[in-house]
């Protein structure tokens, strides 16, 4: 069977109509197989998932405490290899509040030891199933219910994947959901290497964006053809490949379709083009290439 | 130390039992999509309304059988269109919003020279006999196309041909350069092996034609028009001057008349072109002069791009005053003119620049102006509560059996798709006829429409597949781009301009399987399903099911929350977005 005609993901959930974290999981789980444990800190797909005793996912999940995406990984693969089980693949799947926050000692703690396990983080850039709180993934410019009005954030976004990078860990990567291929190819490649692994897969939020639902690809899309959040690998903190090179699209486009970002004026938004010409720079040198 | 304690007790691990499943969130749902597969703008520009987007898809797909038996349920003859249509398609492709049109005449070349090859047969839906014969006078476009489609709908049909071979303008007017005569054979050939009756020779007269009447159900009169339309002036009869259509159809049956020196071809349309290229193979100089301007000439483009390459000069906004022999030669003397305002139909309208003549010393003059049908019976009866005017061509009830007016006879458009159209729209028109009367007529050819013009479909008119499509065009703005790239329309391979000028050799060359392909997979399949899955793919809610066994793809409303991404995601527009419990 091919890996795209998988499904290991069941109707009946309730994530909210055009929820990307929903797609992302999909196309995570299709490339994945089922020969997995999955350890889920708290996030909106710890709803997702369902209440108990319904799952949504066809692969064993962990439930776990907010902060403990890193730990509880490390845990279930030492009891894993303690039964001998060296095939099951044990992976964290988080949200960025548990990743870039809440999460991120222990998911520091457990890629410095270079735990054999691969990290998902789902970014929808706030704490969408609290109720949009900020988080240190909310990009700069955007309303959520702790930026309000003329208090929109105005601090740079974390950048997660070179934190992670920084650890030299042997596989990182970003993913979207709007490219299923490329996104499923890291997964299987992530899949195949031992040590800690990476993927930072960018999912829209319809509700949490103030974007309709049916665009949440479109944007989702757009962010990468913005350079926004471009697609690349960096494998054991060194080798850097940038998986998509955009035509140049203004990141305007990106930004007048979503109402988080309403507020902003032309101004915002020239400083917003130059903060993502100098991350597409500066990743440009990285991956030793030129623009 | 009591930590055996913790041990002992078994750990309480909570297991799910069941899955989500149970949840029908199909409630949530305020919008409801579904498929709808729409019109794309080249088949409703399409005046026989090919279902193109559905062509290039089984091309896309190498299948290039199914491909061909698409076009020939619209169009019979599609080797003939691919080589002379001026293709409105391609100027209404929604590619040319993106990069360039595809390539859709090349295509249907291709398909057709492909099915020859291989000794392909076609399998069409036929229907059952209706024990009704019909006569069509004239093998021309627009005869063999009325010949094609009654015998697909069950009529026992011949055409009666005056010339020795059939075709009609194909076969007589156009030049073998455009259309060689092997092609135009076979394509008739495989009208024949369908059952259609040809008898060439049978020149039908008034009284003919009076006596087919008690003999047939139906006539159709399609005997185009031959006659060429005489310039009015003076030493119009003096000998060097010569009609367009007679020399193409003195060349096209085998003769090489001298044409040596200089040529004056008076006239704009196709036929003054063809006349100045083969001229041009013949050894001959040619100048076109034309009263208007070579923008306003109603030409085909392509065509006068290729005889100007070929080295034939048109001369512009001059008007022939008088002709006179001169020195064993002629003497035509122009007058000049110059636009003032617009005519009714858009184009300048011309008026003479003072009173300022030109002499132009030539040897030869052919007069391609237009022409008129060769006996007045042929033309149409003017309009009464006995007739009906269709689109394309003209029904008449007036004397016992019904007689369908078509091709250039029924006036309108006059090009070779627009003839192939009119025999169509008859052929409908009189089925209709015989089923309902003629009160059914209007509403049966309605049904058939493509998208909103005037062009009918075949398929829809058996109840085809195609009927279920909605008659919305979709438009650029419609396509999700996202999902195309830039790619180079074909350069379709040509006899170099040197070469041409040598011999009546095609010009356009035939084109391999592979790039074929290619170039149809540049098509955007606008409003048509062709399977990318995308629906079944970002469905966040796994609420599209594919059957496997039919390849259908469903919507589970169980579960479907109504967001609207397999909509937004369909990169051709063949599904749609509507209120729930709305129309």
């Amino acid at each position: 069977m091919e890996a795209a005609d998988r499904e290991l993901m069941c109707s009946g959930h309730v994530g909210c109509p055009g929820c990307g974290a929903t797609i992302a999981m999909r196309f995570f789980l299709k490339a994945l197989g089922e020969k997995a444990v999955m350890v889920l800190p708290a996030c909106c797909w710890s709803v997702i998932a369902g209440p108990f005793p319904q799952s949504s996912i066809k692969i064993p999940v962990i439930h776990a405490a907010f902060e403990t995406g890193g730990a509880t990984a490390t845990g279930v693969r030492a009891a894993l290899d303690m039964r001998g089980d060296t095939e099951t693949t044990v992976v964290t799947w988080a949200g960025d509040g548990g990743t870039f926050d809440i999460g991120f000692q222990a998911l520091s703690g457990a890629v410095e030891r270079n735990e054999d396990f691969i990290y998902v983080c789902y970014d929808n850039e706030a704490y969408m199933n609290t109720g949009i709180q900020r988080s240190s993934s909310t990009p700069y410019g955007a309303w959520t219910t702790t930026t309000t009005g003329s208090d929109w954030k105005k601090l740079r976004k974390k950048n997660i994947v070179e934190a992670l990078v920084a650890h030299r860990i042997p596989y990182a990567a970003t993913a979207n959901i709007a490219f299923p291929e490329d996104l499923m190819r890291k997964v299987k490649k992530a899949k195949a290497v031992k040590g800690s692994r990476f993927i930072h897969v960018f999912a829209s939020c319809p509700t949490g964006w103030r974007i309709p639902s049916e665009m949440s690809v479109k944007i989702a899309r757009m962010a990468v053809q913005t350079n926004i959040f471009p697609l690349y690998e960096v494998e054991d903190g060194v080798r850097y490949t940038i998986n998509y090179k955009p035509r140049e699209y203004l990141v305007r486009e990106y930004f007048k379709l979503q109402g988080r970002f309403r507020h902003l004026s032309d101004a915002d938004l020239d400083a917003i083009q130059e903060m993502v010409d100098e991350d597409w720079h500066l990743l440009l040198r990285k991956a030793g290439e030129r623009a | 130390m009591d930590s055996g304690v913790a041990f002992k007790r078994r750990l309480y691990m909570p297991r799910t039992s069941m899955t989500t499943e149970g949840n029908r969130t199909g409630s949530w749902r305020f919008l409801r999509p579904r498929y709808e597969e729409k019109t794309s703008p080249c088949s409703a520009a399409c005046p026989v309304g090919e279902d193109i987007p559905r062509v290039e898809m089984l091309v896309t797909q190498g299948a290039f059988k199914e491909a061909w038996e698409t076009i020939l349920l619209e169009n019979p003859l599609p080797g003939v269109c691919g080589r002379v249509c001026f293709h409105p398609c391609e100027g209404k492709c929604n590619r040319k919003d993106f990069d360039t049109p595809v390539a859709i005449h090349t295509l249907e070349r291709f398909l057709s020279d492909t099915a020859f090859r291989n000794e392909t047969k076609p399998v069409l839906p036929r229907r059952p006999p209706t024990g009704k014969r019909v006569a069509v006078v004239g093998s021309g476009p627009a005869g063999l196309s009325a010949a094609w489609f009654l015998t697909i709908l069950g009529y026992e049909c011949d055409v009666l041909e005056a010339m020795e071979e059939a075709g009609g303008l194909l076969r007589w007017g156009i030049p073998e350069y455009r259309l060689p005569r092997s092609e135009l054979q076979r394509e008739i050939g495989r009208i024949v092996d369908e059952g259609v009756r040809i008898h060439t020779g049978e020149r039908v007269k008034k009284e003919r034609f009076e006596e087919l009447r008690t003999r047939y159900d139906a006539l159709l009169l399609g005997c185009g028009l031959w006659k060429n339309r005489p310039l009015g002036i003076s030493g119009e009869d003096v000998p060097g001057v010569e009609d367009g259509l007679t020399f193409l159809r003195r060349v096209r049956g085998g003769e090489r008349p001298a044409v040596g020196g200089v040529n004056a071809i008076i006239g704009g349309g196709n036929t003054a072109v063809d006349v100045a290229r083969s001229v041009v193979r013949l050894g001959g100089e040619a100048v076109i002069v034309y009263r208007r301007r070579r923008e306003d000439m109603p030409a085909f483009f392509e065509e006068i791009e290729g005889a100007l390459e070929e080295g034939v000069e048109i001369k512009e906004l001059l008007a022939p005053s008088s002709i006179a022999a001169r020195n064993g030669g002629l003497v035509l003397t122009l007058r000049r003119m110059m636009i003032e305002g617009k005519d009714k139909d858009g184009r300048g309208r011309i008026v003479p620049a003072g009173t300022e003549t030109l002499s132009l010393e030539v040897a030869r003059v052919f007069v391609a102006t237009g022409a008129d049908t060769a006996e007045t019976w042929h033309l149409p009866p003017a309009g009464n509560d006995k007739t009906i005017r269709l689109s394309r061509c003209l029904l008449s009830f007036e004397e016992g059996v019904p007689v369908a007016y078509v091709g250039d006879l029924a006036g309108g458009d006059l090009n070779v798709t627009a003839a192939i159209a009119s025999g169509k729209e008859a052929v409908m028109a009189l089925d209709s006829y015989f089923k309902g009367g003629c009160g059914t007529i209007l509403e049966d050819l309605s049904s058939c429409r493509v998208g909103d013009g005037t062009s009918l479909s075949m398929e829809i008119y058996l109840g085809g597949a195609r009927k279920a499509r909605s008659r919305h065009v979709v438009t650029y703005e419609e396509i999700n781009t996202d999902y195309f790239s830039f790619e180079p329309r074909i350069t379709q391979p040509r006899l170099l301009p040197d070469e041409r000028r040598l011999s009546f050799d095609e010009i356009e060359m035939k084109l391999s399987a592979g790039t074929a392909m290619r170039e149809a997979g540049r098509c955007f399949n606008c409003g048509i399903c062709n399977g990318c899955d995308n629906c079944w793919l970002y469905c966040p809610d796994v609420a599209v099911i594919r059957q496997r066994r039919s390849g259908e793809r469903l919507i589970d409303y169980n579960y479907c929350k109504g967001c609207g991404l397999c909509v937004v995601e369909c990169p051709r527009n063949a599904m749609a977005l509507e209120e729930e419990g709305g129309s």
